[in-house]
């Protein structure tokens, strides 16, 4: 190896590390004004902070976890890769035992027609079809779901911010059209839970057995579609120090990416510990409120949106509610939080796209999901990640349609270059 | 032969190493510039069902060159 070389190696390993270190410092100072703004929050309202953190944590662990569930339905048909989807169903399990428990201490008799406060429960329709299949088509096109172009804003990509911008312009002319959908269909569709019927232990049992029917069947699909590879074992080193142990544990957690199981199960566990303050996670709810509070500046705004005082999830807050209200606060702090993943494991960078043409499918896509999730009164989080767990039957028929879609979508990305 | 999908939004870091596997030369081996976080976790999946082995190197903030060669 001649001198110049060598020279040349160390000049880039040298520039690497320091780049290294601004990343970290930069992660370290986002996370200390995070923490500013937190303390901050909790001498306005307790609520504020608790949001506002569960945000950072919910980004974290996104980022962490390259955590999107557009990819877990998308790559089923695209790449016959389940990986995503099964992290999704261990997610959905660990959820639905903890929102069990918790809705069970709300509402301890059941069948006479009242909900547990929160519990993502909507009135199931066309409605939830047609919403779940736009939304399916919208999140393949755009690149990423509501969740996932929040965390990958924080991430540095442009598409996503590009995208969230279609999300809110699609969820302003959800509300235009809603009154018609509202007296058509969405107001005298009932609501289904499982307990009513079921009582807690079946409702659970019944959805523990469906996500298990769900797993058997990714898998069979996994194997008929390609050849199943036994999961990647990490190599283990004996580390010589307790030093060097705890360096490799924060590379680990900090560095390297986790596997999808461990976000799925550490979201889930996030959204019931959630739900102990007010209700579960979801996205369009605060990206609702931006939308309407901009549209509402320019005299645009939809006017008085019938029946939506009466419902939970996702639904509107009444318009006295705040721009930096806890669920708006909640998506700013799934942006920072994925900001402050990033930048410690140096994975931030402003990624943007080449072709014009990328730039048509993020708002398009993102139009189509804000759009659709105004009429399925949620997202991915709202009306599958929480309604599942919930023990709702609107959350499994809005998965079925979200893989509709999601089939769909796949078919158009196919003939786009 | 050399693939630079950086900037790409999802999915086409995957899809385009994918198609460029297929059309590869047995004897050739394909490197892949991205800077997609997911692209690390999904192609040498896809790659390992194509008979291809992944070496994943960082070559700068955010991005890295997936080299795949037959294994």
């Amino acid at each position: 190896m001649s001198t110049p070389d060598v020279a040349q190696r160390s000049v880039r390993s040298s520039a690497a590390s320091r780049a290294r270190s601004f990343n970290i410092a930069r992660g370290v100072a986002a996370a200390a004004a995070a923490f500013v703004i937190l303390v901050g929050t909790a001498s306005i309202d307790r609520l504020l902070a608790v949001f506002w953190l569960f945000g950072l944590a919910f980004g974290f662990v996104l980022q962490r976890s390259r955590f999107c569930f557009a990819s877990a339905f998308r790559d089923l048909f695209l790449l016959g890769d389940t990986r995503v989807m099964k992290g999704i169903i261990a997610g959905l399990a660990v959820a639905t035992a903890g929102f069990a428990v918790l809705m069970a201490r709300l509402l301890p008799e059941v069948g006479f027609g009242s909900l547990p406060p929160g519990a993502t429960v909507l009135p199931l329709g066309i409605h939830t079809l047609v919403g779940g299949v736009l939304f399916g088509i919208g999140m393949v096109l755009a690149g990423g779901c509501t969740s996932g172009s929040l965390y990958r804003v924080g991430e540095g990509y442009v598409g996503s911010m590009v995208a969230l911008l279609g999300i809110m312009l699609g969820l302003e002319i959800s509300s235009h059209t809603w009154n018609w959908w509202w007296e058509s269909h969405i107001s005298h569709a009932p609501r289904i839970w499982f307990p009513e019927q079921l009582g807690y232990l079946g409702g659970t049992l019944l959805t523990f057995g469906a996500l298990l029917l769900c797993f058997l069947a990714v898998s069979w699909w996994e194997f008929r579609t390609s050849i199943m590879l036994p999961p990647k074992r990490d190599e283990v080193h004996a580390a010589s120090s307790l030093g060097e142990h705890l360096r490799a544990l924060g590379h680990t957690v900090f560095v390297k990416g986790w596997p999808v199981v461990v976000g799925g199960v550490a979201l889930a566990t996030l959204n019931v510990y959630l739900y102990t303050y007010r209700h579960p996670w979801g996205v369009v709810a605060g990206l609702g409120i931006w939308a309407d509070k901009f549209a509402s500046a320019f005299n645009l705004g939809a006017g008085e949106l019938l029946g939506r005082s009466s419902l939970a999830g996702c639904a509107f807050e009444p318009d006295t509610a705040s721009a930096l209200g806890h669920m708006p606060l909640l998506n700013l702090g799934v942006i920072a939080g994925a900001f402050i993943a990033a930048s410690l494991a140096s994975e931030f960078k402003l990624r943007v796209p080449k072709q014009p043409l990328r730039y048509v499918q993020s708002i398009g896509g993102g139009v189509l999901m804000g759009y659709s999730a105004g009429l399925a009164l949620g997202c991915t989080v709202g009306a599958f990640f929480s309604a599942i767990p919930s023990l709702a039957l609107n959350g499994w028929v809005f998965a079925g349609a979200l893989a509709v879609g999601a089939y769909i979508g796949v078919k158009v990305l196919n003939r786009i270059p | 032969m050399k693939l630079d999908v950086r900037g790409e939004i999802c999915p086409y870091p995957q899809v385009k190493t994918v198609a460029a596997l297929k059309k590869l030369a047995p004897s050739d081996q394909l490197e892949v510039l991205t800077d997609h976080p997911p692209a690390l976790e999904t192609v040498p999946a896809q790659a390992a069902r194509l008979g291809y082995v992944a070496e994943i190197a960082e070559v700068g903030t955010a991005e890295w060159c997936i080299v795949l060669r037959k294994g």
